[in-house]
């Protein structure tokens, strides 16, 4: 088929059938039977859970499985009328683009220039079109100001584009992305989220896209495909996914659908915008007193978050429990090889044992800074930290496991008292490789937490550093009763995170860092209702002060009032 | 924490240049180093490459390759005076060392190895300037034409090396994060971790070498001109250094002898020649452009810039519990 015939659509941007993959010395296969196709100019949402083939899948119409993998593969995968599995990734580079969920490990020149430029010259092309072509992709991702900047001086939500800008560099007819906003902030995720639909309808890319934030890429999407243990489960319209996943699996469900779930209203909403519009149509109709209730709630649109800068622990804490952590006009600075500057500007801060509290912010905003001063990584440049005892678990599990049996991990009576705490204490002999992620995420908070209890008693802080990265809804529930039950035994749990509906479901307080600065501290349903970005969807929905998960919001629009 | 070597973009004449202009440049001041053994001629190249690293914004780098530099100096001084015996005047007779025999100190050796340790300066400062200000993809795209394959090593290699000490760092971290009652971490698991990890950073890069289209058999890409206006400067400063270099040599600005006895020429040729070598060292300089003078107004003066920021307190008031 020629070119042009496959750039006015007549060919699927994708074609799948009776693809069946299993990885080399697998137990089973990572895929079965797959049969779909994506055609030209069409956003595709990628769902399910962890380990349902999502990966694989975009693997597989990228020509890295089997090309990069090895393994057996039966069935077929064309893409832009290319064989992807007679063809290499290398031959399918100007037909797919993929970026995958680390942009580390996505980038191999010094430079964005370079970076941009390199698949174009591994093609051979002419050194004009090469300059043409990064030259408008810079501009279509708005990174003209990059270009001369070297890779190692870039934002996480930078490089991600970066690596985008390279894999659209040759103008692909379909990019495929793997959870690419696991590690942005809300902001950054939203932006690169609206960015790709921007490129979908201008350039007519079609979007493959795996992520387990529904909520935040639904309404962008045409039709969502779901996986289930390597099988498609569901293949159809955006509003049809809401009310299969309702009946089938409910945690894919988004909170704004979940919200109309509970409160019996149809149909289900897409994203916040259609959620509203289904509001609004019950208020023209007459609509019910609660529908009323809503009303009011949506008058509030339009205006801007009001900012709630009560402090939780001055008045929501009671008195008997003591500090665990305290800081007083906290400025820490840190020297990343350039100008030193300073990350946290003047911190004020009090957490109390038994405060089950979210540390949010921009990416920079100095989160992750905040724990590692209180676990003594950094020195303070100035102001005054205490902390009682900390157990501090950062962003990469897998840092703290070097041995191959637990048991030689953790040894002894402290040992064995931490794998009780974190429901491992049967798994003494096993491999640290063999457990599940959410297994060995426990294992490592076993790991800081050892010695660190005096009995059964935990530290002052237990503090978990974007700890649900990559995490589907079921792991983040564990962890949620985990935490839960840390704050029951006394630990102040402070978690730094990105994920909104998660700090929903576990906190009692949330503190907003902006630039170095706590620029609201309040009870969790306060602060995450009070915002357009750190909120909720069931807020952003709503927008009633106080009003933040599915529960509450079914319950305000069932019995006409908080 | 970024090494101070890393290649760092500025606005600055020497990072604008052409890699081809940049490295015959700092080529050409080595080559002087190399050439000459007069201590002043010496002293002189590595004024030239430490100032030529300063104007370019590689002070960090500068810095820590003096210090590592002279260091490496004091060890061959210290190395050449145990092991050379030769020279008439002894400053410190040692005895019978085992392997080394009867060690007598000369003057002459310890102004010998001198010599030695400040060429062996000269070029490690040259070599963190290079390092600082040419970019590394510049030089591997001029190099690709020729060996591609050891080009994208190379290239690869570089961006893996500052992954791996990111990867380091982290370990180091969660090492020191383990409570007291879980088995200590030692350098040998520490090392081995630090190796599987690096291994399935460097497959996943491979994989995005592949997805960039490497194994395509394509015809190697022209280089793209990117034209500069500073490389007519550095190549004449390089041409103008040997050229000066050769003819110093044939005219005896090298005259240095250490033995039998240390003689130092400081002759007008070798003043003079040792003079246009540090200069040399403001090649690098960027000309700031004229700028008219604004027409002159009567009436008071206002203040450019009226700031308020919010105060940091002093190290004094720093306190941890």
């Amino acid at each position: 088929m020629s070119e042009l015939a496959i750039r006015r659509g007549a060919a699927p941007a994708l074609a799948v059938r009776g693809l069946s993959y299993a990885y080399p010395q697998a137990a089973a296969p990572a895929l079965e039977d797959t049969s779909f196709e994506v055609a030209p100019g069409e956003f595709v949402l990628l769902a399910g859970r962890s380990a349902s083939g999502k990966s694989t899948l975009l693997k597989a119409a990228c020509g890295l499985v089997p090309h990069f993998h090895g393994g057996e593969i039966e069935g077929g995968v064309r893409v832009a009328d290319l064989d992807a599995i007679a063809a290499g990734p290398g031959e399918l580079a100007a037909a797919v683009g993929y970026l995958a969920q680390d942009p580390e490990t996505q980038v191999v020149s010094t430079t964005v220039a370079a970076e941009i430029e390199l698949p174009l010259e591994m093609r051979g092309d002419a050194p004009a079109d090469r300059a043409r072509a990064v030259e408008e992709v810079a501009l279509a991702l708005a990174i003209p100001h990059l270009l001369d900047r070297t890779v190692d001086t870039l934002s996480g939500g930078e490089l991600q584009r970066v690596a985008l800008a390279a894999a659209l560099v040759t103008r692909p007819r379909l990019i495929l992305l793997d959870e690419p906003t696991s590690q942005l902030d809300p902001v950054a995720g939203d932006e690169l989220i609206w960015l790709l639909r921007r490129l979908n309808e201008e350039w007519g890319v079609a979007v493959l896209l795996a992520e387990h934030r529904l909520e935040r890429c639904l309404a962008a999407a045409d039709r969502v495909i779901a996986m289930e243990a390597g099988h498609l489960s569901f293949d159809g319209p955006p509003p049809d996914f809401l009310a299969w996943a309702r009946d089938h699996d409910p945690a894919l469900e988004t909170p704004a659908a979940r919200l109309f779930s509970f409160a019996g209203i149809d149909p289900l909403p897409t994203g916040v915008r259609a959620a509203r519009r289904t509001l609004d149509n019950c208020r023209g109709e007459g609509g019910t007193p609660s529908e009323r209730l809503v009303l009011l709630g949506q008058q509030n649109l339009g205006r801007p978050p009001t900012p709630h800068p009560s402090k939780l622990s001055e008045e929501g804490v009671p008195p008997s429990l003591p500090p665990a952590l305290r800081a007083k006009n906290l400025w820490v600075e840190l020297d990343r090889g350039e100008d030193p500057r300073d990350v946290l500007k003047g911190v004020e801060l009090t957490i109390h044992r038994g405060e089950r509290v979210a540390l949010m912010g921009r990416n920079g905003a100095g989160k992750s800074t905040l724990l590692r001063a209180a676990a003594g990584l950094h020195e303070p440049a100035a102001g005054k930290l205490s902390v009682e005892s900390i157990a501090l678990l950062t962003q990469n599990p897998g840092d703290y496991l070097v041995r191959e049996r637990i048991g030689d991990e953790l040894p002894g009576d402290g040992g064995m008292a931490a794998l009780r705490i974190v429901g491992l204490e049967d798994k003494v002999d096993a491999d640290p490789r063999d457990l599940s992620g959410g297994e060995r995420q426990r294992l490592a908070l076993a790991i800081a937490l050892a010695g660190r209890m005096e009995g059964q008693e935990l530290p002052g802080v237990v503090a978990l550093d974007e700890p649900t990265r990559g995490m589907d809804h079921a792991r983040k529930s564990e962890l949620v009763g985990l935490i839960g039950d840390l704050a029951e035994r006394g630990a102040a749990v402070v978690v730094a995170t990105h994920d909104v509906e998660f700090a929903s479901e576990f906190a009692d307080r949330v503190v907003l860092l902006g630039d170095g600065v706590a620029i609201a501290d309040g009870p969790m349903a306060e602060v995450l209702s009070g915002g357009w970005y750190f909120a909720t969807e069931v807020a952003r929905v709503l927008d009633l002060p106080g009003v933040v998960t599915p529960e509450q919001g079914a319950a305000v629009l069932r019995e006409e009032g908080p | 924490m970024k090494s101070p070597f890393a290649y760092q973009p500025r606005p600055r004449p020497l990072q604008l240049a052409s890699p081809g202009a940049a490295v015959a440049y700092l080529g050409a001041i080595v080559a002087v180093a190399f050439l000459y053994s007069n201590p002043l001629v010496l002293v002189a190249a590595g004024v030239a490459a430490t100032l030529a690293g300063v104007l370019s914004g590689a002070r960090g780098a500068v810095r820590v390759a003096l210090k590592m530099g002279l260091a490496l100096a004091l060890l061959i001084v210290v190395v050449n005076a145990l092991v050379v015996d030769r020279g008439e005047t002894v400053v410190a007779r040692l005895g019978e060392w085992p392997l080394f025999g009867r060690v007598d100190v000369t003057f002459e050796g310890i102004v010998a190895g001198a010599s030695g340790g400040l060429r062996a300066a000269v070029a490690m400062v040259a070599a963190a300037v290079y390092s600082a200000c040419v970019d590394p993809d510049r030089v591997l795209r001029v190099l690709r034409p020729l060996a591609g394959r050891s080009a994208l090593t190379a290239s690869l290699v570089s961006r893996l090396v500052p992954v791996a000490a990111a990867d380091a760092a982290r370990l180091r971290d969660a090492a020191l994060l383990r409570g007291p009652a879980a088995a200590a971490v030692g350098k040998a698991p520490l090392a081995r971790r630090l190796l599987a990890g690096s291994l399935d950073r460097a497959v996943d890069v491979a994989a995005t070498l592949e997805l960039r289209g490497y194994s395509l058999d394509a015809p190697p890409a022209r280089n793209r001109h990117r034209p500069s206006r500073y490389d007519r400067r550095f190549y004449a400063a390089a041409a103008v250094l040997l050229a000066a270099a050769l003819v110093g040599k044939a005219l005896g600005a090298d005259d240095f002898n250490t033995y039998p006895s240390v003689a130092i020429g400081l002759g007008a040729t070798t003043l003079t020649f040792s003079a246009l070598v540090a200069l040399s060292g403001l090649a690098p300089l960027r000309r700031r452009p004229k700028r008219g003078r604004p027409p002159s107004v009567n009436g008071p003066k206002i203040p450019l810039y009226v700031g308020k920021s919010s105060r940091r307190p002093s190290s004094s008031e720093v306190a941890r519990v």
